[in-house]
């Protein structure tokens, strides 16, 4: 009886409900490709490897998203540490692991400026991160002069390229799993990650109950940050070189993740289990649609859809959450307000 | 235009509160009837039910013997009814004509006609005699000003029915006198105006006749020319007090000093001087709006001390933030339970250990199972109605959600010498008043320090071993529960400093 009852518990959680979305999209896709495409064990590589550059992304935009924060700019800065890692070791013979903290310092700045921006002079988390991603994007093509910059680095390519078991599980894979678990116990387990939720459910009482909320912020701004230039260091290690374009249009992609796996945009609920099947769901999705042969235009108009649907659900969601407190507020609140909040102020 | 409006029988119930009960009275034309009542007495409900805000259980509306039903804000609108609020109804950054052509911008085929709108707008301004820009923003006037908007936008509408929710609250004395001019003529134009404020010199300079509420119920309706100050005080506090204050098991040992405030100015408070004894319960009465709470938070590191001290246990110096108040054992319960006390999506457990999670990490992670500990106690100590700890607390009842704040506060892993409870009962039925009531008292003879502000009179002087009352940011004075009575609380929360 019990283990049934909790089988049924697990029905109603949103991680089942990705499930069935994921196997959903996987029957679709393996009787809509050609002769199965789908499921060859190629493609299943192909889907999996696609998740290390967005893995980085959607655990920093999913720790920023519970809180109730957001940052558009990560997309741009991550390309800019590509580039700045590939001049400093390509251009100016730096050695790969100090070019790499520098690179990592220079966008942990550029997070710090974003936090800084938005809790001292109280700017709009959404426009302050678009302007400053644009700034990024910008100090990368005068960086780079437009050129892409080839690495050549056996070791540091190996990281986006290289696979064990016989070419079936890269190390970037790895490294995103890894990533995924170590933030998982960080946001369920610790007195940091309950923080963030509390933060992000109510940030005035967290205030009141001893959490510094700007604290908070401005952790998760430069974590965010630096995520985003792991992620383009990534890519450039899977590119072999840091290009212009880089990753300045996934920080999307890294948010449509973990909004799908739903963390909520209003902040303060969803988990990194949810982000991360999200971001599985995401990657068979594309892969998927390119793969029945839908022209690459409708590949975008399909993601933008996809995102719209998130949306929707997370909508939903918060829209039921506020029925239940308008619901509540009628039982109890009504009265308070009739008794005591109007005639007084 | 409209000779009288008439509220016959009016009725209203909000779950576990009676906020009104069979209330009858007139207003006629050329008159200023004024509501008085205190916090609660049920003035603003009547003015919701006024304004189709809010709709009767019972009982009827009518305008010159016709019965009104409004379903909505608009229907009263259209039957000449203007409901001036104290929090002003404007688009700050809309122009003064615009707020006040708001919904009926002069034009054709959807394009406004500006000239029109400016000259009609300097007209309604000149009748006024006043002297503002039809094209500033609203946003930039003074407070004062912004009234003056929101009351040309009732004249503009040609409202018969005006009614001011206590339009002084934040008005200086020359803004007053204008305000007043302007009701007395709108009120000989043939208006019916209903004034709404617990100030009762204004209300006799103002109102031609008294309708004074207590709890929901009628008073009596009073002839302004023919009552004074002390028969409207008696009839706004009324004489019955329940028997569950009697039956209070009090703390009778104080201890030393654990609070000393000395002159104490923020932004809201000045020169507020006071201190708390270990085990004692310090009531803080007042209007609200008269600084209590801001005291409270500049005590609480919330707020920003300008000069003065606080010496709390011996530390001298004040609090930097909430966090450092904290872990030297302060608590603050806020009055806005909801929008600052807690995280309505989270569970109990959740909210119950928010001040506690350093105590709770053991190496890197939380010891969830200590936490849920923490939450059973607390959910049996307090007798918190819920099938779990893992409920969310948007799911409890008022009562129970503050029983959750008390409870994080006082868990067995918080060290709490001063309690600070801003409006604890607000909002909550009465049985589970009189727990807090118990609660408070018990707190006390575990040598917790209580500061308990209330706006409601009767428990504030009934559970307070001292009381200090507040005016405008500073304290007007102190009484002994012994000497405190309904009526000179009242009278040194209303009087002028």
């Amino acid at each position: 009886m019990r283990q049934k009852s909790k089988f049924r518990a697990f029905t109603e959680t949103k991680m089942f409900t990705l499930l069935l979305l994921l196997a959903f999209i996987v029957v679709v896709f393996a009787v809509l490709t050609p002769e199965g495409g789908f499921l060859k064990p190629r493609n299943i590589k192909n889907i999996i490897n696609g998740m290390s550059v967005n893995a980085f992304l959607a655990v920093g935009a999913g720790c920023l998203l519970v809180s109730g924060q957001i940052d558009l700019s990560v997309g741009a800065i991550g390309t800019l540490s590509g580039v700045v890692f590939a001049l400093l070791f390509g251009k100016y013979g730096v050695p790969v692991i100090p070019a790499v903290v520098v690179s990592l310092v220079v966008v942990a700045a550029f997070g710090f400026v974003n936090a800084l921006l938005i809790n001292r002079f109280h700017t709009q988390g959404f426009i302050t991160t678009m302007a400053t991603g644009l700034l990024a994007q910008g100090l990368g093509y005068i960086l780079d002069g437009g050129k892409a910059i080839a690495i050549k680095s056996d070791a540091f390519n190996a990281v986006g390229t290289k696979s064990i078991f016989d070419g079936y599980l890269p190390i970037s894979v790895i490294i995103a799993v890894v990533v995924f678990i170590i933030y998982g116990l960080l946001m369920s387990k610790t007195k940091f990650g309950q923080s963030v939720y509390l933060v992000g459910g109510n940030p005035t009482a967290s205030y009141l109950s001893g959490i510094n909320p700007k604290r908070i912020s401005y952790i998760l701004f430069i974590n965010c940050s630096v995520m985003g230039g792991l992620a383009g260091l990534m890519y450039a290690s899977r590119m072999k070189s840091a290009t212009q374009s880089g990753i300045t249009n996934s920080s999307f992609a890294g948010m449509t993740a973990a909004i799908l796996g739903g963390i909520s945009f209003g902040g303060g609920a969803g988990g990194m289990g949810g982000a991360f099947l999200g971001l599985i769901i995401l990657n068979a999705f594309n892969n998927g649609i390119s793969g029945v042969g839908i022209p690459p235009y409708w590949q975008q108009v399909a993601s933008g859809a996809l995102l719209l649907i998130a949306l929707t659900f997370d909508y939903v969601g918060i829209r039921q959450r506020a029925f239940s407190l308008r619901r509540e507020a009628a039982r109890v609140g009504a009265g308070a307000n009739a008794e005591t909040k109007g005639d007084v102020r | 235009m409209a000779g009288c409006i008439e509220f016959s029988g009016i009725s209203k119930l909000f779950p576990g509160v009676r906020a009104l009960a069979d209330v009858s009275f007139r207003a006629d034309s050329g008159q200023v009837l004024a509501l008085l009542g205190e916090n609660g007495a049920g003035k603003s409900t009547l003015l919701k039910i006024l304004s189709g805000d809010v709709k009767p259980d019972g009982g009827r509306i009518s305008i010159d013997g016709a019965e009104q039903s409004f379903q909505s804000p608009t229907d009263a609108l259209r039957a000449g009814i203007s409901v001036i609020y104290q929090e002003r109804q404007l688009v700050p950054a809309g122009s003064v004509a615009e707020n006040i052509f708001a919904g009926d911008l002069p034009g054709r085929s959807g394009v406004v006609d500006y000239k029109a709108l400016y000259e009609q707008t300097a007209e309604i301004i000149g009748k006024f005699g006043l002297d503002i820009d039809p094209d500033e923003p609203v946003g930039r006037l003074p407070i004062a000003r912004q009234q003056m908007v929101e009351i040309m936008k009732a004249y503009r509408r040609d409202s018969a029915i005006i009614a001011f929710d206590e339009p002084t609250a934040s008005l200086t004395d020359s803004e007053i006198s204008i305000l007043f001019r302007l009701i007395n003529e709108l009120k000989e134009s043939g208006k019916i105006i209903i004034y709404v404020s617990h100030r009762l010199s204004e209300i006799f300079q103002i109102s031609d006749k008294i309708t004074v509420l207590k709890d929901g119920c009628l008073v009596t309706t009073l002839e302004t020319a023919r009552t004074d100050e002390a028969e409207l005080i008696r009839a706004m506090v009324g004489r019955d007090l329940g028997d569950t204050y009697a039956k209070l098991s009090r703390n009778d040992r104080l201890g030393d000093t654990l609070l000393e405030v000395r002159d104490l100015e923020t932004e809201d408070v000045h020169g507020v001087s006071f201190t708390l004894r270990r085990g004692e319960v310090l009531g803080f009465a007042g209007l609200i709006g008269a600084g209590r709470t801001e005291v409270m938070r500049a005590i609480f590191g919330a707020d920003r001390i300008l000069s003065g001290a606080v010496v709390f246990d011996g530390r001298e110096g004040g609090f930097k933030s909430p966090k450092e108040a904290i872990d030297a054992g302060v608590a603050l319960c806020p009055e806005d339970r909801k929008e600052q006390g807690l995280v309505l999506f989270r569970s109990i457990r959740d909210n119950i250990t928010m001040p506690v999670l350093q105590k709770l990490k053991r190496l890197l992670f939380l010891d969830k199972r200590a936490g849920h500990k923490l939450a059973q106690s607390a959910i049996a100590r307090y007798d918190i109605r819920t099938p779990s700890a893992d409920k969310a607390v948007v799911e409890l009842s008022g009562g129970n959600q503050q029983k959750v704040i008390l409870g994080r506060w006082t868990s067995d892993m918080m060290d709490t010498k001063l309690l600070i409870l801003d409006e604890p009962t607000k909002g909550i039925d009465v049985g589970t008043k009189a727990e807090v009531y118990q609660i408070i008292c018990d707190f006390a003879k575990q040598g917790i320090g209580v500061i308990f502000i209330s706006s409601e009179l009767t428990e504030v002087i009934n559970v307070a071993d001292r009381i200090l009352v507040m005016k405008g940011g500073r304290i007007t004075g102190e009484l002994t529960r012994a000497e405190a009575t309904e009526e000179n609380v009242l009278a040194l929360a209303m009087k002028d400093v």
